[in-house]
């Protein structure tokens, strides 16, 4: 919590009190426990398939877009 | 606790010891203005690292090619890592946990290992591009990378290896806010003021059409400014920071104060080379380098504007080393369950601070190898950045709708997911126009 009121009894000042968030107590959080895996569409996870290849695939390309840069096909080029 | 407001605790009894002890001030307005210092660091941190080694090679370079003609994109960034970025501070306070942990949990270990390879193969090449600056700079004021590369690493090691968060976080921030010094160099660089404010609000292209530089150009100056590594960070750092639901606005103000550092800070980087622009000095894509245009920036401006430029690109350098590198460890520690967090010490969590000081050790050390193919490897960290951030982002997107996990307090409103659609499928048409050129070089004339 960032702040707190602290109320005297006697008069009617009032406190607020900074805690570093290091220093607080600790909340409860949203937890995913229990929870088990997002719920996806048959499209939603469709559509994930279809990024994960395409990164698969792109990635495949720069890596050999980079050797051939860097010599190690050189020979196929010729 | 769910609400996003302070809920009111017990009245604190200072007698009792076990309650936190805290700053006393009488104004809500001094609240405000404490809390935010004390919430302040992972936005700013994450934005000022974003403006890497890679990105001062990238920011003035394009200066350098096509003057202040690209000043415009930037202002166009400056809201999209905003946007991005305060999803995952969102995501941090409501859950705790950083951005793999979610992943695994949310998506299951198929999807999560493919993320975490991912990120940790791409962060290892952004850190080999980052001590390349170093040994850059480190070359051009006359000192050997074989001393100042191994030094660097020593530093970054000790900087994350004192156990105590609030440190490492203090020492960053220093470290960010030197970044400032760039506008006293731009602004003595002398810029044409007029054509910078065209050029900052009027979209136009460099005389000289679409080629297949501008387009690399600008898919790199957007894969610079928006980095898959930056999502995993920042939620890891909220998370070990332990900000509170009612940090929430004082973490967008964070992320927002240091979107605006990092755009300022980029367009001071373009304007520097728009110097080497103005004074015509001889520019070649396939040549570059920073730390060369600051010698020749020198003879035009003075040695000390040399050395400022070498200097912060040490500084740039550093700071995105830290950054990415405990990304790494953040990301790896959370999905092997092992113990992790700044302010555990290193004997509390071996494996987090292993992973750190490997990545950093073995970085710096290919650095080092004689003949070692360094532009290569910028080169591939930019096309790979740019080619990974749009999946990076899906995953983020999906994370945000989950409201079995958020609620409707944290989750995204209908307006967030019609900006972030847009953000995706434009970062998605130029990760495809990269992947085409990559694929056909030919496809745009040189």
């Amino acid at each position: 919590m960032a702040t707190t009121m602290i109320k005297s009894p006697t008069t009617i000042q009032q406190s607020l009190q900074v805690v570093h968030p290091l220093d607080d107590i600790a909340e409860e959080k949203r937890s995913p426990e229990g929870l088990g895996q997002m719920h996806m569409s048959p499209s939603v996870k469709l559509s994930l398939y279809a990024l994960r290849g395409y990164l698969v695939l792109i990635g495949l390309m720069v890596a050999y877009r980079v050797l051939t840069l860097a010599g190690i096909f050189s020979h196929h080029l010729h | 606790m769910n609400t996003l407001e302070s809920t009111p605790q017990e009245p604190l009894d200072p007698r009792n010891e076990t309650q936190p002890v805290g700053i006393t001030v009488r104004k809500p307005w001094q609240r405000n203005v404490l809390t935010f210092l004390l919430v302040v660091g992972p936005g700013l941190i994450v934005m000022a690292a974003d403006n890497d080694a890679g990105a001062v090679s990238t920011y003035t370079q394009a200066g350098a090619q096509y003057g202040t003609h690209l000043l415009w994109l930037l202002i166009l960034l400056l809201p999209t890592c905003y946007f991005i970025q305060e999803m995952v501070a969102r995501l941090g306070i409501a859950t705790g946990q950083g951005h793999a942990a979610m992943i695994y949990q949310r998506f299951g270990k198929w999807w999560g290992v493919f993320s975490l390879v991912d990120l940790l193969v791409l962060n290892f090449l952004t850190l080999v591009t980052e001590f390349a600056g170093v040994s850059l700079a480190a070359s051009q004021m006359g000192l050997s990378p074989l001393l100042v590369v191994p030094l660097a690493a020593l530093a970054l090691m000790a900087l994350v290896t004192t156990g105590s968060y609030r440190r490492w976080e203090r020492i960053t921030i220093t470290l960010c806010l030197l970044n400032l010094t760039w506008l006293v160099l731009a602004f003595t660089s002398h810029p044409n003021g007029g054509e910078v404010l065209h050029n900052l609000v009027v979209p136009n292209i460099p005389g000289g059409g679409l080629t297949s530089g501008l387009i690399f150009t600008v898919i790199a100056i957007v894969g610079t400014t928006i980095a898959p590594w930056q999502l995993f960070f920042q939620q890891s750092t909220v998370a070990d920071k332990k900000l509170r639901f009612a940090d929430l606005k004082f973490a967008r103000l964070d992320t927002f104060l240091g979107a605006c550092l990092t755009i300022t800070v980029a367009g001071c980087m373009m304007l520097i080379g728009d110097a080497a622009f103005r004074h015509h000095i001889p520019f070649s894509a396939d040549t570059f380098d920073p730390a060369t245009m600051a010698v020749s920036l020198g003879h035009i401006f003075g040695p000390w504007f040399k050395t400022g430029i070498l200097l912060l690109m040490v500084d740039a350098a550093i700071l995105g080393a830290t950054a990415i590198s405990l990304s790494s460890a953040y990301a790896y520690g959370e999905v092997r369950g092992w113990s992790h967090g700044l302010q555990k010490s290193v004997k509390d969590a071996p494996g987090f601070y292993g992973t750190y000081i490997a990545c950093v050790a073995l970085a710096a050390a290919l650095v080092l190898v004689p003949r070692a193919p360094l532009q290569l490897i910028i080169v591939s960290v930019q096309v790979l950045a740019g080619v990974m951030l749009p999946s990076a982002i899906v995953f983020l997107q999906l994370l945000l709708n989950d409201r079995e996990l958020l609620g409707a307090q944290f989750a995204n409103k209908p307006w967030n997911n019609v900006v972030n659609w847009i953000i995706i499928t434009v970062l998605f048409v130029l990760s495809l126009v990269l992947a085409l050129q990559v694929i056909t070089p030919t496809l745009f004339p040189k």
